[in-house]
């Protein structure tokens, strides 16, 4: 079943925290097409629950492409297809009969821009909330302060909940767009590249975030800065030309890795 | 590198670029210019005209004293089929746009839908008049006249059918707002379509992927993003046809009497000002500027509210 | 795909082979610190213990050059995998040289007070000690200057020998102390010496095994035989 004890690559004693986990998301022979275009080939990936699993690879690697398929947003665009297994809490995700709603309700996703509705900040979060729960105002009210203080926001915004979101600074509206997501509750949140637009300040109250968020969540990120894999992830992945080439323990994988390919990437000595 | 050459060099791109500097502020100059000729020549002619009459009587007959007579039912016709206009493009144009942006953005049909759209755009708006001339009244003559002249239209429903056919045809307003909403459309479509697609993908897919269904993305999250844009586009539409005057004359024709009826000619602007100005009447010819002066201002007024629309809401992002 | 050795920002390059060569540089000061010392016992000189002491001050000066271009990449280029593991070992290998030019130094000084009284018998198996610490020396610098992890691991467990000389040495001189009071305070000197000697080859094998670890990022397996048993 999907309670795999993960042993990977690692040198590291059993008692290590890191290396324990069971496996959340399961991803196996997975293969993307644009088209024609293989974009990802035969992928096998764990992703161990309550951990932070982070994508690195040089770009057009896949790791985007790969993230992506998890909450099947590529399923909007006519010419992209993906083959293989995903299995989450036993059920495969790419099996077509699987409910949409249901998928994005247990994987959420956060993006590279930060983008709010054109709402206000209240309204940005109780949105997704409402349309898959009815609930009172009152109750509504508990819940978006709930998912602001998960986001690390209430406290910069709760006077300010019905003015327009767009009025927030970056760092903060990727806080909110992290709010809009843990707000339905999702058992896996994919980040794709979620700091890429914001100074170190903002850069760095998320990732404190994503640590907190963990206990809650697994999270799967994808990122094209090195240091932040290593200094947020438990497990990291080295992807390469749509190949899934290195994964294991981050403090492993930055100090010794197996692959000379991994090694060359992280050390900067590619190309 | 040598000084002097590198200061000629330096020399010759200044004089390049103070000459064209001068050629488009001239280029300028002389569009801004003309405007201006005509907005003073139309100003200072329709003055005369103007008076709160205009608002309250009925065109006059030819050769009545000046400042007798108003003009009405020229403006009551002009916003009704102005609006109905509006009312029945809109919407459809609002839905084919959003049709091009969300559904046919990458696909075939998307682009041939484009084209089509951009010829329907810069159609000759006399074109359009008459097309809609053909279909809602000489077609149905025709086929009223054929029934008439055959055997089997002695045939009670088939000759109920051709009366009624002969009772439809003929100028009447709602053919003028159908023609009128053929121009808007297709300004209505192409705005729609390029202010949702100016929305970026993300916020598409962040909806998305919390688990809103497609339709619901759309009027919930995408129109609100792309409101600003879409209403302009449609102010714009209105804009344009509150000048027009070809497809008028062949679906709504004029009428110098007050018309409230929809089935029958209906007055008009522009018309109006087309008659009266081409006439030999001083009074017609003093009426007729002043509705050529409240056209202009009516273009001008919707035109400027639309950009400030566009331009409040590009200035509340962050 | 293309890997190459280089990095794409060549200064990160330089840098390290900056390192690299401070390294070899102090290495070669310590050899020639050993032999300066052996030198001086031999030739009994007590001028040159001077000099083998001035020096020493140059090898300090280079361990804090080391230590502080190893904080700079450290802090400017973050290294990750092997590189981390370059300038981690650049900086325990410098601080083992360090304390083996001390140890050379300090012997030059005892040599000097012992100059001062007659020649002991058992002074004539200093140099030989010494100099096989010196080749324990030198063989663990080429190691790690060839990258030789193998060569490291060989190296290692020669100290073996260099501990079972000092053993002896060390019994013989008790022998020789108990048997002629008089001789007890030159002696001593030469024990201090011996023991020097013998943890210059304990420092050599330190460098050894940070160059297995630079190599194969893991510690050199299995603990080295001390065969210091002098204290048994």
């Amino acid at each position: 079943m999907t309670n795999v004890s993960i042993s990977l690559q690692t040198t590291l004693a059993a008692g290590e925290p890191a290396a324990a986990a069971p496996a959340k998301m399961v991803a196996k022979n997975l293969n993307f097409y644009y088209g024609d275009f293989r974009a990802l080939i035969d992928i096998n990936l764990t992703v161990p629950e309550h951990r932070v699993t982070a994508l690195i690879g040089p770009s057009g690697c896949g790791k985007s492409t790969l993230l992506r398929i998890f909450n099947k947003i590529y399923a909007v665009y006519p010419n992209q297809r993906a083959e293989g297994e995903i299995i989450l809490d036993g059920a495969n995700l790419l099996d077509p009969k699987y409910p949409l709603n249901r998928l994005r309700s247990k994987v959420g996703m956060v993006f590279q821009k930060p983008v709010p509705f054109p709402m206000s900040i209240y309204d940005n979060v109780a949105y997704g909330i409402s349309h898959y729960e009815k609930l009172g105002r009152a109750d509504m009210e508990v819940r978006v302060e709930q998912a602001l203080r998960q986001g690390a926001l209430w406290d910069e915004v709760k006077d300010k909940l019905k003015q327009s979101a767009l009025g927030l600074s970056g760092g903060q509206q990727q806080r909110l767009c992290i709010a809009r997501a843990v707000a339905l509750k999702p058992e896996v949140i994919l980040f794709d590249e979620p700091t890429s637009a914001l100074d170190p300040i903002a850069t760095g109250k998320i990732e404190q975030l994503i640590a907190e968020l963990k206990q809650e969540f697994t999270i799967l990120i994808v990122t094209h800065n090195m240091q932040q894999a290593a200094r947020c992830s438990d497990f990291t992945a080295f992807m390469y030309l749509g190949e899934l080439v290195e994964h294991g323990v981050t403090q492993q994988i930055f100090t010794k890795p197996s692959k000379q390919q991994t090694e060359d990437y992280i050390t900067g000595r590619f190309g | 590198m040598d000084h002097a050459v590198s200061e000629r060099l330096f020399l010759r791109r200044r004089i390049t670029n103070w000459l064209a500097l001068v050629l488009s502020g001239g280029a300028a100059i002389i569009g801004l210019f003309f405007l201006s000729w005509i907005l003073f020549t139309t100003l200072s002619k329709g003055i005369d005209g103007l008076s709160l009459a205009m608002f309250t009587e009925m065109t006059p007959p030819p050769g009545a004293p000046i400042g007798e007579g108003g003009l009405l039912n020229a403006i009551f016709g002009s916003i009704v089929m102005c609006t109905l206009a509006v009312m029945m493009a809109a919407p459809v144009g609002i839905a084919a746009g959003t049709f091009l942006a969300e559904y046919a953005n990458f696909r075939k049909i998307g682009s041939v839908i484009r084209f089509v759209n951009d010829i329907l755009l810069s159609a000759p708006s006399i074109v359009l008049g008459l097309f809609v001339y053909m279909v809602l009244i000489g077609a149905p003559r025709q086929v009223a006249t054929v029934i008439q002249n055959s055997d089997a239209g002695q045939n009670n429903w088939l000759a109920g059918l051709a009366n009624w056919l002969i009772d439809i045809s003929g100028f009447s307003g709602f053919a003028g707002a159908v023609a009128l909403g053929f121009i808007v459309l297709p300004v209505v479509v192409r705005t729609t379509d390029e202010m949702l697609r100016l929305v970026p993908t993300q916020m598409r897919e962040a909806a998305l992927s919390l688990g809103i269904p497609q339709w619901k993305v759309t009027t919930q999250v995408l129109y609100r993003a792309a409101m600003s844009g879409i209403l302009t586009g449609v102010m714009l539409g209105l804009a344009r046809i509150s000048g027009e005057t070809a497809p008028l004359l062949f679906t709504a024709f004029n009428n110098s009497f007050w018309n409230a009826d929809l089935g029958e000619p209906m007055a008009n602007l522009p018309v109006t000002v087309y008659q009266f100005a081409m006439s030999p009447f001083e009074n017609w010819q003093l009426l007729a500027w002043a509705g050529a002066f409240l056209i202009t201002c009516f273009v001008l007024l919707v035109s400027v509210l639309a950009r400030s629309l566009l331009l409040r809401k590009k200035m509340s992002h962050d | 795909m293309g890997t190459s050795n280089e990095h794409i920002v060549k200064s990160f390059d330089n840098e390290l082979v900056r390192i690299n060569v401070e390294i070899t540089r102090m290495g070669e000061m310590a050899l020639g610190q050993i032999e300066a010392a052996i030198d001086v016992l031999q030739r009994r000189d007590s001028k040159a213990a001077e000099r083998v002491t001035l020096n020493d001050d140059a090898i300090d000066e280079l361990e804090r050059t080391i230590s502080n271009d190893v904080l700079r990449v450290l802090a400017l280029r973050q290294p990750m995998a092997r590189d981390l593991r370059e300038v981690y070992a650049a900086l325990r290998i410098a601080s083992d040289i360090e304390r083996i030019g001390d140890y050379a130094s300090n012997v030059a000084k005892r040599s000097k007070v012992l100059n001062q009284s007659a020649l002991v018998a058992p002074a004539r198996s200093i140099p030989a000690l010494a100099e096989l610490a010196s080749e324990l020396l030198a063989e663990a610098l080429d190691a790690y200057a060839q990258r030789d992890a193998d060569r490291a691991l060989t190296m290692r467990d020669r100290d073996a020998e260099l501990d079972a000389a000092y053993t002896s040495l060390f019994r013989e001189l008790l022998t020789y102390m108990a048997e002629d009071p008089k001789q007890i305070t030159p002696c001593t000197h030469l024990l201090f010496m011996a023991k020097n000697i013998e943890r210059i080859g304990d420092h050599a094998t330190n460098i050894a095994e940070n160059t297995w670890f630079l190599v194969h990022g893991e510690p050199m397996s299995g603990s080295r035989e001390k065969a210091d048993k002098t204290s048994e």
